[in-house]
């Protein structure tokens, strides 16, 4: 069996006392789309903060092709290969849009010039090219979104974890964006991506894992978590209702 | 040590001041998150004021307070917008352009003293002045002066009125609700303009009339403005930026470090112990001493 | 970009050549201290404009500087040249050792550190033995305006093309930017926001120090109430706003502008001195309100967009959809 590329041990996060997170474990293999869901605040973007090194795990452990990654900082995981987008997106609303991208290839092209032609392409491939020189300010929430998933890519990471990429898009943006995260595992980037919209999730992942306040109530393949009636009771009754 | 409960009471009777210094800051800080650097140039502009009115009419400045607070409450309440405008511009940084604003204040205000009030220093003739009262008891022994006691009673009641006002009136509470969440405030139909402006007309006014008391006290001078602006970050950051019922102790435990130095070590050190330890408190715990602040 | 590097060797070209033509002690003695505000107010600016920390002690930095010299002069009898590398020496390493706390603080809580440390670093001086306290310390005089001259305005050329290098041509420079737009999104891109910092921190000390220490030897009196003032931050950040921040040339520019104003206040209204201070307090708070990106920053932002707007017009945008809608759904 090969390593997986992620792998979330027995994670633990708790904020003064309350479980965000309670004893969550799953794998995220080479080349997979794993979606993660679950309802408002049942810590999904906890857990990204955990795997990109925002909070360091109370309990559990995080590999990164099997190295031990608890609890180091953003940036050295940046720099090892994860990339990551924020659900309240975070453009740097003063640079422009390639400014935006170049300071994430930095990271793997120390020079400016080699930076700008790789953000260059990065831009082209995500189709934000046109807008290239504008302050990132001006983008609306679509194009921002699109300049997240640039920066992320940018960093030319292993593993990439797309936080509501999707959500707030009318759905030929929504569709775009899919299309997108296809093209990104295609040429074998891993990716863990939370989302809010079923159909997203249940179309493009290859593993979903489903947390309830805190708690993981259900991991496999989308058809059969779609049919477990723990998840069926705690979330998506809500929608077959 | 026979100085012991002379050092403990002046630094009771200067914490007085400092509470008002404070108190109105704190509370402006809580609501719009701005840090007005021209805090001590109110204080001067207030001191002045209030020897001018003193002067002129004759009056025992102590008396005046009132009309000193009206003035100034409203020069606070009509300047406001101003400040709103900056802290809610788009470009830049609105916080960091909304320090730089308030900062410009205190240089020109502090200009407009110089030129207006001259660089001399004056103090405000106060009847209350001159008398102290003296408690022996064996070797020990205790000087009150009135006027500093009428300092302390005067902070104390702008600090019971103050709160009163914040915990039992619905002014009080759009205050703490826009302090808390401005989103949910103006949900509730709190409008925040008003509300910042007649918080800040507050402010200013209270800072002003604490001008007028520090004048009958000890002197004043058109330059006396960042000394205050910096014992009153002190006492604000010691209680945390934003909580009010730390003001009273960080203001007390300035005003012992103050008369500590003063009777048993160099106070030419003073100045020096107060940076340290605003310094070292803003490393150690940013929020204050009881870790409440915003 | 050519014309850039033309422009600036035509400049300094001319500077250079000032002494030869200007022979008036007090007008040289002018241009000299405007080549040190220049200095300080871009220092300033990498902390403000750059990284978007406003340090309230600047200054500190610069009075360090001029203390180190004066100190190692009269008490151990160095040779003025070789204090001004330990000056600046020591304006880097009080950089690095307060910036490491300091700059863990954010926006007020930061502004008013810097400031408290910077009195403090004042109420050091003035009661220190070895600073000579209030009465501060006499240099041996060393009167030639021509060589000063010459030497500030190659710190003042030293510095700007240091600055350019490190902030406008080199990647550092958008690497701190992005840190002053959002330091926990630059982390996620592989960027170490307090490693970043302390290092704009150090670089805005290091020339400080140095005209600290040139000072001193220059005007040969230092005392806390001149070199430890709060007024230097005041000006130097008066002239940075002014000018406008984030950019190289503006604090230049405000320098040139507030300098020269003042210079000229005081010439021909020396009665008045203190409007200039409501003059220079207005004219801030003015300036914030009615032009927050400086003189400099509002004219470069012009003409940027007017080229964006001539881009705009050929954006593929979906039909129905203007730029200025789209913008309304941005927040």
């Amino acid at each position: 069996m090969t390593e997986p590329i992620l792998r979330v041990d027995g994670i633990v996060k708790t904020f003064g006392g309350l479980h965000a997170v309670n004893d969550v474990s799953f794998d995220v293999g080479k080349g997979m789309i794993v979606g993660l869901i679950g309802p408002n605040g049942a810590g999904k973007t906890t857990i990204f903060n955990v795997i990109s090194g925002y909070y360091a795990p109370t309990r559990g452990k995080v590999f990164f092709k099997g190295s031990d990654i608890s609890g180091l900082p953003p940036y050295k995981l940046a720099k090892m290969g994860i990339g990551r987008t924020f659900q309240v997106v975070k453009p740097f609303p003063g640079l422009s849009v390639l400014e935006n991208v170049m300071v994430a290839a930095l990271c793997k092209h120390p020079r400016k010039h080699d930076a700008r032609q790789h953000a260059w392409e990065i831009l082209e491939f995500t189709g934000l090219a046109s807008r290239a020189d504008d302050a990132a300010a001006s983008l609306t929430l679509p194009g921002r979104k699109r300049l997240e998933i640039s920066k992320a890519l940018a960093l030319e990471p292993e593993l990439l974890l797309l936080d509501e990429v999707v959500a707030g898009l009318n759905p030929t943006e929504a569709d775009r964006t899919i299309e997108l995260i296809l093209k990104l595992r295609d040429q074998g980037i891993s990716i863990l991506v939370v989302e809010h919209i079923m159909r997203v999730i249940m179309n493009i992942s290859d593993q979903v894992v489903v947390l309830n306040f805190g708690q993981q109530i259900a991991l496999g393949k989308p058809v059969e978590v779609a049919r477990d009636p723990v998840v069926i009771e705690a979330y998506l009754g809500e929608e077959a209702a | 040590m026979l100085l012991l409960p002379q050092a403990l009471v002046d630094g009771l009777l200067i914490g007085g001041i400092y509470i008002t210094i404070a108190i109105g800051f704190s509370l402006a800080y809580g609501v719009m998150h701005i840090i007005d650097f021209a805090v001590g140039e109110w204080i001067m502009l207030g001191a002045f004021l209030g020897l001018y009115l003193s002067q002129w009419t004759q009056m025992e400045p102590l008396l005046l307070l009132p009309v000193v607070f009206i003035v100034f409450g409203v020069l606070g309440y009509l300047f406001q917008p101003v400040i709103y405008r900056v802290l809610s511009g788009k470009k830049g940084n609105p916080l960091l352009m909304a320090l730089v604003f308030t900062f410009g204040l205190a240089i020109a205000f502090k200009g407009l003293g110089l030129t207006v009030f001259g660089f001399f220093s004056r103090s405000i003739p106060s009847a209350m002045a001159a008398n102290s009262f003296t408690f022996v008891k064996g070797d020990f022994f205790v000087t009150i002066p009135v006027i500093r006691l009428i300092g302390l009673v005067y902070a104390i009641g702008v600090t019971l009125v103050l709160s009163w006002i914040l915990k039992r009136t619905d002014f009080g509470l759009a205050i703490q609700a826009l302090a808390q969440n401005k989103e949910a405030a103006g949900l509730m139909g709190i409008s925040a303009k008003k509300t910042n402006s007649w918080v800040y007309g507050i402010y200013v006014g209270i800072s002003a009339m604490s001008g007028v008391l520090i004048g009958c006290m000890f002197s004043i001078s058109a330059q006396m403005g960042s000394k205050y602006t910096v014992l009153s970050f002190f006492v604000v950051v010691l209680a945390g930026m934003g909580f009010l019922a730390g003001v009273p102790w960080a203001a007390f435990l300035l005003g012992m470090v103050q008369s500590f130095f003063l009777i048993y070590f160099d106070p030419g050190y003073t100045l020096l112990a107060v940076f340290i330890i605003l310094y070292t408190v803003l490393l150690i715990s940013p929020k204050g001493l009881f870790g409440k602040g915003v | 970009m050519r014309r850039g590097i033309l422009a600036f060797g035509l400049f300094v070209g001319v500077m250079a050549l000032v002494p030869a033509f200007v022979q008036n002690a007090f007008v040289l003695r002018i241009v000299t201290e405007l080549f040190m505000w220049i200095v300080l107010a871009i220092t300033w600016d990498v902390m403000a404009g750059y990284a978007g920390y406003l340090n309230f002690g600047h200054g500190a930095f610069f009075g360090a500087g001029a203390y180190v010299t004066a100190i190692l002069m009269m008490r151990y009898g160095w040779p003025f040249f070789v204090t001004l590398p330990v000056a600046g020496l020591f304006a880097g390493v009080a950089a690095f050792l307060a910036g490491i706390p300091t700059l863990r603080l954010k926006g007020a809580y930061f502004a008013i550190a810097t400031w408290a440390l910077a009195l403090a670093v004042q109420q050091l001086a003035l009661v220190l033995d070895i600073t000579g306290g209030p009465d501060g310390m006499r240099l041996p005089p060393f009167l030639d305006p021509v060589f000063f001259f010459y030497l500030i305005l190659a710190v003042a050329v030293a510095t700007f093309l240091l600055l350019w290098v490190l902030l406008e041509w080199a990647p550092f420079g958008l690497k701190l930017k992005s840190i002053r737009e959002d330091e926990s999104g630059a982390m996620a891109l592989g960027l170490n926001p307090a490693r970043i910092k302390v290092q704009a921190f150090i670089l805005s000390a290091v020339p400080a120090g140095v005209l600290g220490g040139i000072y001193a030897f220059w005007i040969t009196f230092i005392d806390p109430a001149s070199v430890l003032a709060d007024i230097i931050t005041d000006q130097a950040m008066v002239m940075a706003v002014f000018g406008g921040l984030g950019t190289l040339l503006g604090p230049v520019i405000g320098a040139i502008i507030v300098f020269s104003f003042k210079t000229i206040f005081w010439a021909y209204l020396s009665d008045y001195q203190v409007l200039y201070l409501i003059i220079l307090g207005g004219g801030i708070a003015l300036t914030v309100v009615f032009l927050p990106n400086g003189i400099w920053g509002t004219i470069i932002g012009h003409i940027q967009g007017r080229n964006a707007l001539h881009k705009g017009m050929s954006l593929n945008m979906p039909p129905g959809r203007s730029p200025v809608q789209g913008a309304d759904v941005n927040d």
